[in-house]
C-alpha cells in the first residue's frame, strides 16, 4: 500500500510550475480576446481613412500616426438636410439628455425601492409574502410584453406627440415607467433584513416613528447597498435604446444608444465612415468606463452580490 | 510510521504586518504505532502543527520526517496522511458512500477492491446501514464516524485528528473517544489528535504533548505528566478542578503558605510557587496540624465533597477572592464556616520557582 | 394597532404600486386582451371583433417568426452552455493563480459595464471581411479571410459573428458570481480533496461543480432569459433595419416584437406584436420551470 506514497517531488515540483504557467497563459489570451474590441474600437478611431481601408489591416500604430480627426469631424455641423445646423454626432446633446435621464430614473427608483424594501422587510402587514411573490413574478416577464401598452399610455398621457412634444415631456416619458425595480428592493430588502429587530424595538420604546427610524437608522446602516443600486442603476441609461427611440419625436430628444446605429452610412452611396462610427463608439462608452473605474469596488460587490443572493 | 520534527517553525503574518511565531522551533518524535494527544489552549499552535504534518501548511523553517523520509516539499496528498477535521468537511453532496469511496478512486484503486474496503470501512465504524445516506441526514456522531473512515479507508500512514469531539455533546464525545481508541488499536495507525480538552488527551492518548504559544511544554504518558508536571503552565492545564496555586516560601527547609508548615524539601531559601492537587489534602483534625483554613463553601456531588476555602476572609470584592478547593471523602462531615487542618501528600505537591519551572 | 399598521406599510408601498399598476401590471394584462382582438387600432380603441387564436395564428404562420425563434433558440442554446462552462473554467483558473487575481478580475468585468450598441458595433467592424482584425488573426493560422456580415455572407458566418459577440458580452457577469461563488465555498472542502489526493480536475468535477450548481442553476436560468431576448446585440453588430445580411436573416423574437413598433395606425399590428410577445414570455416561463424541474435532481442542496 505505502508504495503509493512514494513520491518523486521533483517531478511533482515541474508539473506545479507547468501547470502555472498555462493557468497564466490561458487567463492572459481570454484578457486579451475580452480587450481585443476595446482595443480595436480605439485603434480605428484613430485612423485615417486611408489606413483603415488598409488590406491586411494595420494592427498596430505609433502614437505620432494617430488622427483626430474622427473625433472632431463628429462634431461637423450638418450643412443641409432635416438636420443642418446640428452636429453630425450629437454627441453632448446625447450626452445631456442620458446623464438627465439618468439621474431622474437613480433617484425616482432609490425613493420607491428603499420605501418598499422598508416595507417587505420591517413592516408586518395583511398580504405581505403574496404581493412579494407577485413583484418577484414579475422579473420573469419579459419587457416586451409591457414596451407597445407602455406607449399607447404614454401617449394618451400626452407625452407623445409628433407635431408639439416638448423636452418636458420626453423626459416624463422616459423616466417615470422605469422608477421601480423589483430586483433591487429584492436586493435591499435582503440588507434590510440583517439590521438586528433589536434596534427596531429599542427605537419604538423611545418612541422614534417608523419613517424617522428609517431615516435615521436603516438607511444610514444599508448606505453601502443604496449606494451600489444608485451607481448600477444610473448605469442603465446608457443601455436604453428601444424605448427612447420609440418615443422620443425628435432626434435632439434621443439617448446616445439611439445616436450611434445608422448615424454614420452616407445614405446616398451606402459607403459607411468606420473611423467616426469607432471614435463615437468610444465617446459613448468612455463616461460608462470612468464611472466604472470610479467605482470599481462597489460596482463588481454590488453585481457580484445581486448574483449569489439572487 | 515515525513522525519526527526538527526545529519545525511556523510565522504568520498577521493583518498589522507583525510576525506571529505561531510553531516555535519545535523538535518532537512520535513513535510508530502510538496515538499522540496534541494538547493545549487555543492559540498554541497545535492546530498549525497538525496541517503542518498534513502539508496542508508549508513551515517557514524545520522539517518533518515520515520514517527515514523528508516531507516538505511533498504535497499533502503524496504524504499518505488521513486527515479527520473538526468540522468534518464531508462532501455534503456526496453519500455516505461516495464519500469513503473519494479517495480510493483518486488513488485509482481498483473497483471491486474499493468497493469491499469501503464496505468493511463502514463497518468498522459501524455505519454500514448508512452507506446510501447524505451527511445532513446523519447525527453529529455519525457525521464523525464517516469523516474517520474516509480518512482510514486509503490506510495512511499516519491519521491526524483536528479537535475531532469539539463539535459533539457530551455523552456522544466519551462513546466516539473510546470508539476512536478503539480503531486505533485494531489498526495500529501512528495517530495525532489535537484537542483543547485536556481530560480528552488524558483519557484516549498513549502519550501527550503539551504546547503552549508554540513551544513545546512537556510530553509524556497522561498519568506521568500528570504526576510530574515540569512547569507551572503544564501543572495548571491538567487535572480538573484545576491545581491550587499557593503563594509560599521556603525557609530553613521547610515549606510555609502562609507561615504555615506543609512540608519539608532540601532547597535554599526562597519564594516558591506551592502547586497542590485538590486530591493532595489529607484532613487531620486529631493532630491540630499547622495547615488550616475556616471552610466557605461545602459542595457534595455523588461520592466527592469539595470543600472551597477563602484565603482571605476579609477581601470585600469578590473577584479578588483568592480561594483554593479540596476533594475529600464524602465520609466527613464538615460544615461551612469549620476550621479544617490537613495534611499535604508529598507525591500530590509541586514546587516552582517564581518563573514557573519545576524545582 | 393592527389596522394602522396595515394602513401604514401600504402607504410606503404606494409609489411603487402606483407606477407599477400602469407601468408593468396594467399592460401585462393587456397585452393578453389586445392579442385576442381582431383588426384593433390602440390609438382609437376599436377592434372589429375577439378572437382568442386569431392573431397567434397570424404570427405562427408567419415564416419570419419562425425563422425569429429558430435564431433565438440557436442564440440560447449555445451561448448559454458555451459562456457557462467558460466562465467556470476561468473562475477556477482565477482561483488558483497566486498574484494578479484582482487584475484579470478587472479586465473581465469590463465588457458588462459597455454599451451594447457601442461594442456591437465595434465588432461589426472586427469582423469586416477586408478591414476586420478578426481575418487578419485567422490569417495567421492559415485560414483564408470569411465574409462575416456582407452582404453575401453566410448564414452560419452571421450566426457565429452573433454568438461571439453573445458570449463574449455575458462572460463579465458570470465570471464575476462564479468567482464570488467560489469564495464561498469552505477551504475545509478542497483541503479534504488533497488529503484524499483528488487531482484537479476530479477536485472540479466532483466538488467544485457540484457545490456551486445552485448558482450554476439560477446563472444558467437567468441567462437563457436573456438570450431569449437578445436584441441590443444583433441591432449593434448588423444594425436596427436590416437585421443581417439578407434582409432579417438574423432577426430574433424581440425584433420581430419591435418591427410592428411603429404600427400604430395600422389596423391589428399591435395585436400581432401582443400575441408574438407573450409567446415569449411562454416559451421563457417553460424553459426556466423545465430547467428548475430537470436540474432539481442534480443540484444539490
Amino acid at each position: 500500500m505505502a508504495d503509493i506514497y512514494v513520491s518523486n517531488v521533483k517531478a511533482y515540483k515541474a508539473k506545479k510550475i507547468a501547470s502555472n504557467v498555462l493557468l497564466y497563459a490561458f487567463l492572459v489570451i481570454v484578457a486579451l480576446t475580452i480587450l481585443l474590441p476595446f482595443y480595436w474600437m480605439i485603434l480605428s478611431s484613430l485612423k485615417s481613412t486611408v489606413q483603415i481601408e488598409q488590406v491586411p489591416p494595420i494592427l498596430l500604430m505609433a502614437p505620432s500616426d494617430w488622427k483626430i480627426t474622427n473625433y472632431t469631424d463628429l462634431f461637423v455641423l450638418v450643412q443641409s438636410g432635416q438636420r443642418a445646423g446640428e452636429p453630425l454626432f450629437p454627441f453632448f446633446t446625447y450626452m445631456k439628455n442620458t446623464v438627465v435621464v439618468s439621474i431622474i430614473t437613480t433617484i425616482g427608483t432609490t425613493i420607491t425601492t428603499v420605501l418598499a424594501a422598508f416595507a417587505f422587510a420591517r413592516l408586518n402587514f395583511k398580504g405581505r409574502d403574496i404581493l412579494f411573490a407577485i413583484l418577484l413574478g414579475t422579473m420573469m416577464v419579459p419587457g416586451e410584453i409591457f414596451i407597445l401598452t407602455n406607449f399607447v399610455t404614454v401617449y394618451r398621457l400626452g407625452w407623445y406627440s409628433i407635431s408639439n412634444q416638448t423636452y418636458l415631456d420626453v423626459l416624463l416619458a422616459m423616466t417615470i415607467p422605469f422608477m421601480t425595480s423589483v430586483f433591487y428592493i429584492f436586493y435591499l430588502r435582503q440588507t434590510f433584513k440583517q439590521i438586528p429587530n433589536e434596534l427596531y424595538y429599542a427605537a419604538k420604546v423611545d418612541g422614534t416613528t417608523d419613517f424617522k427610524y428609517l431615516l435615521k437608522v436603516m438607511i444610514p446602516i444599508a448606505l453601502p447597498t443604496i449606494i451600489t443600486i444608485i451607481i448600477l442603476n444610473s448605469m442603465g441609461a446608457w443601455s436604453a435604446y428601444i424605448w427612447p427611440a420609440l418615443i422620443s419625436c425628435k432626434d435632439e430628444y434621443r439617448l446616445v444608444s439611439n445616436g450611434l446605429r445608422g448615424a454614420f452610412t452616407d445614405t446616398s452611396t451606402g459607403r459607411t465612415d468606420y473611423g467616426q462610427q469607432m471614435a463615437a463608439s468610444v465617446l459613448v462608452t468612455l463616461p460608462l468606463l470612468i464611472l466604472f473605474f470610479a467605482f470599481r469596488k462597489q460596482i463588481m460587490r454590488g453585481v457580484s452580490r445581486s448574483g449569489i443572493k439572487g | 510510521m515515525e513522525i519526527k520534527m526538527a526545529n519545525l517553525t511556523k510565522i504568520f503574518i498577521s493583518k498589522d504586518k507583525k510576525e506571529v511565531h505561531a510553531v516555535d522551533h519545535v523538535d518532537l518524535v512520535i513513535p510508530s504505532g502510538k496515538l499522540i494527544g496534541l494538547l493545549g489552549p487555543s492559540g498554541c499552535g497545535k492546530s498549525t502543527t497538525l496541517y503542518l504534518i498534513a502539508g496542508l501548511l508549508r513551515q517557514t523553517e524545520g522539517e518533518i520526517y515520515f520514517g527515514e523520509e523528508e516531507m516538505s516539499e511533498t504535497p499533502p496528498e503524496k504524504r499518505g496522511i488521513g486527515l479527520v477535521f473538526q468540522n468534518y468537511a464531508l462532501y455534503p453532496h456526496m453519500t455516505v458512500r461516495e464519500n469513503i469511496l473519494f479517495p480510493l478512486e483518486n488513488l485509482k484503486v481498483e473497483k471491486e477492491e474499493a468497493k469491499k474496503r469501503t464496505f468493511e470501512m463502514a463497518k468498522l465504524v459501524g455505519l454500514e446501514e448508512m452507506l446510501d445516506r447524505k451527511p445532513k441526514e446523519l447525527s453529529g456522531g455519525q457525521q464523525q464516524r464517516v469523516a474517520i473512515a474516509r480518512a482510514l479507508v486509503k490506510t495512511p500512514r499516519v491519521l491526524l485528528l483536528d479537535e475531532p469531539l469539539s463539535n459533539l455533546d457530551a455523552r456522544l464525545r466519551l462513546q466516539t473517544r473510546e470508539e476512536i481508541k478503539r480503531i486505533q488499536r485494531e489498526t495500529k495507525i501512528t495517530t495525532v489528535f489535537v484537542t483543547h480538552d485536556q481530560e480528552e488527551a488524558m483519557s484516549i492518548s498513549d502519550e501527550i504533548v503539551v504546547m503552549k504559544d508554540g513551544i513545546i511544554q512537556q510530553m509524556g504518558e497522561p498519568q506521568e505528566v500528570y504526576d510530574k508536571p515540569t512547569n507551572l503552565f503544564v501543572a495548571k492545564f491538567l487535572g480538573n478542578p484545576q491545581i491550587n496555586v499557593f503563594d509560599g516560601e521556603i525557609k530553613n527547609k521547610e515549606i510555609l503558605i502562609e507561615n504555615m508548615f506543609v512540608g519539608k524539601r532540601d532547597l535554599p531559601d526562597q519564594k516558591v510557587f506551592i502547586g497542590v492537587r485538590p486530591e493532595g489534602f489529607i484532613i487531620d483534625q486529631e493532630n491540630k496540624s499547622s495547615f488550616h483554613f475556616k471552610v466557605d463553601l461545602v459542595e457534595t456531588i455523588g461520592r466527592d465533597t469539595t470543600l472551597i476555602f477563602d484565603m482571605q476572609d476579609d477581601s470585600i470584592n469578590i473577584l479578588d477572592k483568592k480561594t483554593f478547593k479540596a476533594i475529600i471523602d464524602a465520609g466527613f462531615r464538615i460544615k461551612a464556616g469549620d476550621v479544617v487542618h490537613f495534611n499535604i501528600k508529598p507525591e500530590k505537591m509541586h514546587l516552582f520557582d517564581i518563573n514557573g519551572t519545576i524545582l | 394597532m393592527e389596522k394602522k399598521n396595515n394602513l401604514r406599510a401600504w402607504l410606503y408601498l404606494a409609489p411603487l404600486l402606483i407606477l407599477m399598476a400602469v407601468f408593468t401590471f396594467y399592460p401585462l394584462i393587456n397585452a393578453f386582451i389586445v392579442s385576442s382582438y381582431k383588426g384593433y387600432l390602440p390609438l382609437s380603441g376599436t377592434a372589429d371583433e375577439i378572437d382568442f387564436f386569431y392573431n397567434f395564428g397570424v404570427i405562427l404562420k408567419n415564416p419570419l417568426f419562425k425563422k425569429a425563434v429558430i435564431n433565438t433558440f440557436i442564440i440560447a442554446g449555445v451561448s448559454v452552455p458555451v459562456s457557462i462552462l467558460l466562465s467556470l473554467l476561468i473562475a477556477v483558473s482565477l482561483k488558483s493563480i497566486p498574484k494578479l487575481k484582482g487584475f484579470f478580475q478587472t479586465i473581465y468585468f469590463l465588457p458588462y459595464v459597455t454599451n451594447t450598441i457601442a461594442i456591437g458595433m465595434a465588432f461589426a467592424f472586427m469582423f469586416h471581411e477586408d478591414y476586420g482584425v478578426i481575418n487578419l488573426i485567422l490569417g495567421w493560422f492559415g485560414i483564408s479571410p470569411v465574409n462575416w456580415l456582407g452582404g453575401t455572407a453566410s448564414y452560419a458566418a452571421q450566426m457565429i459573428a452573433l454568438l461571439i459577440l453573445t458570449i463574449w458580452n455575458g462572460l463579465a457577469f458570470k465570471i464575476l458570481v462564479f468567482t464570488s461563488g467560489l469564495e464561498n465555498i469552505d477551504k475545509q472542502y478542497y483541503d479534504a480533496a488533497k488529503i484524499d489526493s483528488a487531482s484537479k480536475w476530479t477536485v472540479f468535477k466532483r466538488i467544485t461543480v457540484p457545490l456551486l450548481s445552485p448558482l450554476i442553476l439560477y446563472i444558467s436560468i437567468t441567462s437563457v432569459i436573456g438570450a431569449l431576448k437578445a436584441y441590443n446585440s444583433v441591432v449593434g453588430l448588423f444594425g436596427d433595419v436590416k437585421l443581417g445580411a439578407q434582409n432579417n436573416s438574423m432577426i430574433t423574437i424581440v425584433a420581430f416584437v419591435y418591427q410592428y413598433k411603429d404600427g400604430y395606425t395600422d389596423k391589428g399590428y399591435i395585436s400581432y406584436a401582443a400575441a408574438a410577445s407573450i409567446i415569449l414570455f411562454f416559451i421563457t416561463a417553460v424553459i426556466s420551470i423545465l430547467q428548475t424541474v430537470v436540474s432539481k435532481k442534480r443540484v444539490h442542496y
